[in-house]
């Protein structure tokens, strides 16, 4: 048996090296853009938008000048008590909203990938709130809803039961149709609003788990048809192979999507704190809605880090090589 | 009793094995229907499509609401006893937005904007996504993190610097408030970028547009599916990197592409963050997002229900917002399920 020579060994190493070495080159040149991007705007904006939350702004004409106040603001957050009741108020709607969007969005990937009668059209159907999740719609209905607030401010509560019943075009029932159902049934009122609360968010996890959907069917796809045929073979009923081979498989996909999915309700334009945040124009304005925005991410940060932390012991990561 | 199933040899390579032996066709079906493994299959199929149809119909149905009231008068709205089918049709709302709301222009101006934005975006998320997930250059890390950051961190918390940035734009000045920087020098002044399109070009050049962090995340996550051995062998055989990305690479991530395309088209035609930002005058740009805001001049009401029928004049200028979206992935919904089929988004 013959062993290579020493000397060769070192000559083979530096090759690979330079080989690995070139490769990173070429590397840095593939997220140059990101790079640049980061570098020169992000960065600075984010520098900026901290900065501005630590001063005071005044417009003048020459554009605004700035008079440090150090945490004034941050302090002057946490003591509006509406700012903190929508922080609150968000965690909660996050803590009811969150697993109901991935057990929704997982079960309903799990039947879109079964074969079954149209099939095709209930993918288009159930992909089209992907398109819109922007929200475009929820801007619109908010602007209805404000603008019912104004009114009814101004004139009372108008009577009418037309002006409910499809002024929430946008919700499934009326309230008012829900209500009526279940007056008749022998419950409390406080069950009624809970029927009808939980009632309007199934809407709204129909519509916020578009995205969940596609990324959960994309995990289910990956899975390798042949450990379902082990499954069929040893006898596995159904429902076992789901518990003992697809939720494992996608247990990756559950954390991205989690994260995903407090990204996006915290983000988004209609969350309540968000909402509050952008409309605030009391003492600070400008900086005050800077200083709310970065605590707001602080506490989203956290929120993600740990849930990050307790979902990632649960995964199970296939090694694929 | 079940008889052995007959083999025969039919050629060389081929066995032909008849299970059924001599039962006809209807024996074979009573036999399967006396199995009550069928009837359940056959229930949770009906169930499965009654409830499947269910959810379609809880996402369809304020679409199918928006569509019929857009249809009809102010009198019919008020009306009660009108549900769904208008007593007095018409399209008058359609016409004014038309007309005073200036759709047409606002359509040409944000086809021509997310047109842009989604063509680069899905470029450049591509590029950054395939350098991510394939090199292992110093500091790749740092540069996924900030990706993920940009993912995270609320916009609104960035709106101000951005109106300043872009408003005054200068590439070279790190920190905006103080001192001179070279551009300046040699332009004689800061670039005014407000109502352009170069700020939007600007930002998805840098991967920085409206959820750019997701595509180049989603990219990454494809490109890692992608097995090393093709390039490695494509490098042996004397190709480059970049030849490698744009011969080999590049077509084989089209369906992903097409996903990615869709969703930053979609996503920047209906975003009303970043043009409210870079379009603050409307007059000089008009954009979709302005379409809804105002209401048309000769639909002012002063009747009782002037609240309801304002809000079925912008669900109204959603809706036709929204069409030309709709349309668009009528044809490519086909593209967005398949390249996420291939993409293989797992971690």
């Amino acid at each position: 048996m013959k062993f290579p020579k020493l000397s060769n060994l070192p000559k083979l190493k530096l090759k690979a090296a330079s080989l690995d070495a070139r490769k990173a080159r070429s590397g840095y040149l593939f997220v140059l853009p990101f790079l640049i991007g980061i570098l020169a705007i992000y960065l600075p904006i984010l520098l900026d938008s901290v900065w501005f939350s630590f001063n005071d702004l005044k417009y003048s004409a020459d554009g605004i000048s700035l008079v440090p106040v150090g945490f004034e603001y941050y302090q002057l957050a946490f003591k509006t008590e509406t700012f903190t009741t929508a922080l609150l108020n968000s965690l909660q709607t996050l803590l009811f909203q969150v697993p109901a969007i991935l057990i929704f969005s997982l079960f309903i990937a799990v039947i879109l990938n079964q074969k079954m009668l149209g099939r095709a059209m209930f993918r288009a159907i159930f992909f089209v709130p992907v398109i819109i999740s922007t929200g475009l719609m929820d801007t619109i209905s908010m602007m209805d809803v404000s603008q019912d607030m104004v009114d009814s401010s101004m004139e009372g509560v108008m009577s009418g039961t037309g002006q409910e019943g499809s002024s929430s075009a946008g919700d499934l029932f009326s309230a008012m149709d829900v209500a009526v159902l279940l007056n008749y049934l022998p419950i409390g009122a406080s069950m009624v609003e809970f029927v009808v609360q939980l009632v309007n968010s199934v809407f709204d996890i129909v519509n916020y788990s578009g995205v969940q959907m596609l990324i959960f069917l994309a995990g289910l796809q990956s899975i390798s048809p042949s450990i379902y045929e082990a499954c069929q073979i040893e006898g596995a009923t159904a429902w076992e192979t789901f518990w003992k081979v697809t939720f494992p498989m996608i247990s990756p996909m559950i954390l991205v999507n989690a994260f995903y999915t407090i990204i996006d309700s915290f983000t988004r334009d209609t969350s309540e704190v968000m909402q509050f945040i952008s409309g605030y124009v009391a003492t600070g304005g400008a900086s005050m809605r800077t200083a709310m925005s970065w605590i707001y991410f602080l506490i989203v940060f956290l929120i993600i880090a740990v849930v990050g932390g307790i979902l990632s012991s649960f995964i199970f990561y296939q090694r694929r090589d | 009793m079940e008889s052995t199933p007959i083999i025969t040899k039919e050629t060389k390579n081929r066995l032909v094995v008849d299970y059924e032996g001599k039962l006809s066709f209807k024996e074979r079906l009573l036999r399967k229907l006396k199995t009550s493994n069928t009837w359940i299959k056959v229930l949770i199929n009906i169930f499965r499509f009654i409830f499947m149809l269910g959810v379609s119909y809880v996402i369809i149905y304020p679409f199918i609401s928006k569509i019929a009231n857009s249809f009809m008068t102010v009198g019919d709205i008020v009306d009660t006893t009108v549900i769904f089918i208008p007593k007095n049709f018409t399209t008058e709302i359609y016409r004014y937005i038309f007309t005073e709301n200036h759709y047409l222009e606002a359509f040409f101006n944000t086809v021509l904007l997310s047109l842009m934005c989604a063509i680069i975006q899905t470029f450049i998320a591509a590029i950054v996504g395939y350098g991510i997930a394939k090199f292992k250059f110093k500091g790749n890390k740092i540069v996924s993190a900030f990706v993920i950051i940009t993912m995270v961190i609320p916009h609104s918390a960035l709106e101000l610097a951005l109106i300043q940035h872009f408003t005054n734009f200068d590439i070279f000045q790190v920190i905006s408030w103080n001192y001179p920087s070279i551009l300046e020098l040699i332009t004689g002044g800061p670039l005014k970028l407000q109502g352009t399109f170069w700020p939007m070009a600007i930002l998805s050049f840098c991967g920085l547009g409206f959820k750019n962090g997701l595509y180049i995340y989603m990219m990454r996550q494809f490109f890692k599916g992608v097995p090393d051995e093709l390039e490695e062998s494509a490098y042996v055989d004397g190709s480059g990197v970049f030849r490698t990305f744009f011969q080999i690479i590049l077509p084989l991530s089209v369906p992903m592409m097409i996903t990615i395309f869709l969703f930053a088209f979609s996503w920047q035609w209906t975003d009303g963050f970043y043009t409210e930002i870079f379009f603050m005058n409307q007059d000089t740009v008009r954009l979709m997002p302005d379409v809804y805001q105002n209401i048309p001049k000769s639909l002012a009401t002063d009747f009782s229900g002037t609240t309801l029928y304002n809000s079925v004049i912008r669900n109204t200028a959603g809706l036709m917002i929204i069409a030309p979206l709709l349309v668009v992935y009528l044809f490519c919904q086909k593209y967005l399920v398949q390249g996420i089929e291939r993409s293989g988004l797992v971690g």
